[in-house]
């Protein structure tokens, strides 16, 4: 079991631009597995985010809104697909990825997840992601009508669960409610605190 | 042990309408529905051309919609303690209106530039902080709340459905683009056979709006000669659809014990990565090898009667989607009917994957192969039988339905009439 973080100063990814959020993902991943490298043919990726890329999205609706030309490479990232598969090409992953939202803590459903993937005889390894930017005047208002809220800074978090690995729960001493340092991450920041240690 | 998963319910719309009829008349009798869009101005983009039913309506009333329809039909009681797992992206049309109203000149906070920072406001979000549930609780957003920016986040989306429908099991929304819906269907398969859960409402939507056709526009991927024509030599890219489906599955003992009736079984599942690229599908089809490989095998290697393909009609896709059908069947994928029913819908986006698996159970109960529309000749690396233009008769028993999705995501799903 290993964790990272990433934060809006994660070096560019080539093919990606105008977002954080690839380039995170990216990094707090590639942390992860360069560390601890792993059969690719066995290894799951899940992705869960509320708010998805709203970077790019917004981007991409305002120029519309504006009468401009979208730019190609915005539609090729316009789904947190194209960073996994990314991370797929260059750690030659080929088990299910999947890309999730839910409007609370996602540190449930990424651990639920992991553990229904993991019975599966094909899959020793599950990379976990958690992402949320600060966002938009958009998600601003959407955070606003789910009663919850982005972190303070754009941030990525992901733990590596091998199939040997204790599978861990969410950390019941936190409350459930967004904080506003880590808003609907909170419980998997802390999480992977307790995994890795103290967060940077 | 796992347990056996059974399709119990099914909703359905399409460009063709509401139902399975409306699916029966349009992709079983291989008639496209594309026609000039009139929801927004299309004058900016290459094509101006979709497959879309009448006016748009919000994407939360079209999922309650067909949900409702499946949930009707399997005789599932409000109260269930059913997931509720949903393919999308999210309203897509709050996105265009949220921002149309925030950058007009003179609203609050606009710019003269998208890449200008705004100022913090709600423009466009009729729904005020505190006034939009009853629960109180982050993560429980009314379904009655009237359509503010929250809309936009596919979550809420699962969240809003479950609620309408009033079921209590897990919410999720699975945003993995074109096999969205299809991965929906793999987890609440993976649940059901491992008893976490009993039932699943799984569902998809999407629907023509002007922001997806702007970036299938940037990215050359539209037709140009307003039909979709898979794996045709004269193809030239896909046209978006609306669409949406739900379907209820759940296990053997539920559907006993409730006395539902199987329509079709679930017998197996796979996804898989290509690990190759992250837009372009591998050229040999290697994760649809893969994933199907998987639910073939999960399935206990059954003969398939008929493959419902991805078969998007874009350059990548059909060869690559054929080379894989060639590697998974050998010598029998000469003799195994394979259409692309995005020929008559469209491509659905989010939504592909429970409408396809819609399709294939009516081609499996109703015995008829739907055809593969606007075929045209056949490129010559694309070399199985696509059942051109016009449908079949056959018996069928089992079925493959195949979705892949950018960054290489494959899924496929076995289903077998029941």
């Amino acid at each position: 079991m290993i964790a990272a973080m990433s934060g809006p100063s994660a070096p560019p990814v080539a093919g990606f631009v105008e977002s954080p959020f690839n380039p995170m993902v990216y990094e707090a991943v590639e942390r992860c597995l360069t560390a601890r490298p792993g059969d690719g043919s066995r290894t799951a990726m899940v992705l869960a985010s509320t708010m998805g890329d709203a970077a790019t999205l917004d981007l991409g609706s305002r120029l519309l809104v504006a009468g401009q030309v979208h730019n190609p490479l915005l539609f090729m990232q316009s789904t947190a697909n194209a960073v996994l598969g990314q991370l797929s090409r260059e750690f030659a992953i080929t088990g299910p990825l999947l890309c999730l939202s839910t409007v609370a803590d996602p540190a449930d459903e990424l651990l639920a997840a992991a553990e229904l993937l993991l019975e599966d005889e094909e899959l020793d390894r599950v990379v976990l992601i958690g992402v949320e930017l600060t966002g938009s005047e958009r998600t601003t208002a959407a955070y606003r009508e789910l009663r919850t809220g982005p972190p303070a800074a754009d941030l990525a978090v992901a733990i590596v669960l091998d199939r040997d690995d204790p599978l861990p729960h969410p950390p019941s001493d936190i409350p459930s409610a967004p904080s506003g340092e880590y808003g609907t991450l909170r419980g998997l920041v802390e999480l992977a605190a307790r995994i890795q240690g103290p967060t940077p | 042990m796992s347990r056996e998963v059974l399709l119990t319910g099914f909703g359905v719309r399409t460009a063709f309408g509401t139902g399975a009829d409306a699916v029966r008349e349009g992709v079983f009798d291989g008639r496209p529905a594309f026609a000039p869009i009139t929801r927004f101005d299309t004058g900016p983009y290459r094509t101006g051309r979709a497959a879309t039913g009448g006016p748009a309506a919000p994407l939360r009333e079209v999922l309650a919609e067909v949900a409702g329809a499946a949930v009707a039909m399997a005789g599932l009681p409000t109260g269930a303690g059913a997931a509720v797992l949903v393919g999308t992206a999210g309203d897509f049309t709050g996105l265009t209106r949220f921002w149309r109203t925030a950058d007009a000149p003179g609203a609050p906070g606009s710019t003269d530039s998208p890449g200008s920072p705004g100022s913090p406001g709600s423009p466009g979000a009729p729904g005020s902080p505190g006034s939009t549930g009853s629960s109180g609780s982050p993560g429980a957003p009314a379904a009655a709340d009237s359509g503010g920016a929250a809309q936009t986040v596919p979550g809420w989306q699962a969240e809003a459905l479950a609620d309408t429908l009033g079921l209590r099991g897990p919410r999720l929304a699975f945003t993995s683009a074109c096999v969205a819906s299809a991965t929906a269907i793999t987890h609440a398969c993976r649940l059901i056979a491992s008893g976490r859960a009993d039932t699943a409402v799984c569902a998809g939507a999407y629907l023509v709006e002007e922001e997806n056709l702007a970036k299938f526009d940037s990215g050359f991927a539209l037709s140009r000669d307003g039909m979709v024509r898979p794996f045709c030599a004269d193809r030239s890219g896909l046209l978006l659809g609306d669409g949406a489906a739900a379907v209820v599955l759940e296990s053997a003992e539920s559907a006993r014990r409730r006395g539902a009736r199987a329509l079709g079984a679930l017998t197996g599942w796979g996804a898989a990565g290509d690990a190759h690229h992250i837009a372009r599908p591998h050229p040999e089809g290697a994760g649809l090898v893969m994933a199907a490989g998987q639910a073939l095998r999960r399935a206990g290697g059954p003969r398939i009667d008929y493959v419902n393909a991805h078969g998007t009609a874009t350059r990548y896709n059909d060869p690559a989607e054929t080379r894989g059908l060639r590697t998974l069947f050998g010598a029998a994928a000469a003799r195994t009917p394979v259409s692309s029913t995005k020929s008559t819908t469209g491509h659905l986006l989010e939504a592909s994957g429970v409408v396809e698996l819609v399709i294939t159970l009516l081609a499996l109960r109703d015995g008829v192969l739907p055809p593969t529309a606007g075929f045209t000749e056949p490129d010559p690396h694309c070399d199985l039988d696509y059942v051109p233009n016009r449908p079949h008769k056959a018996d069928l028993r089992r079925a493959l339905t195949l979705n892949a999705a950018f960054g290489g995501a494959n899924t496929a799903l076995v289903l077998e009439r029941a």
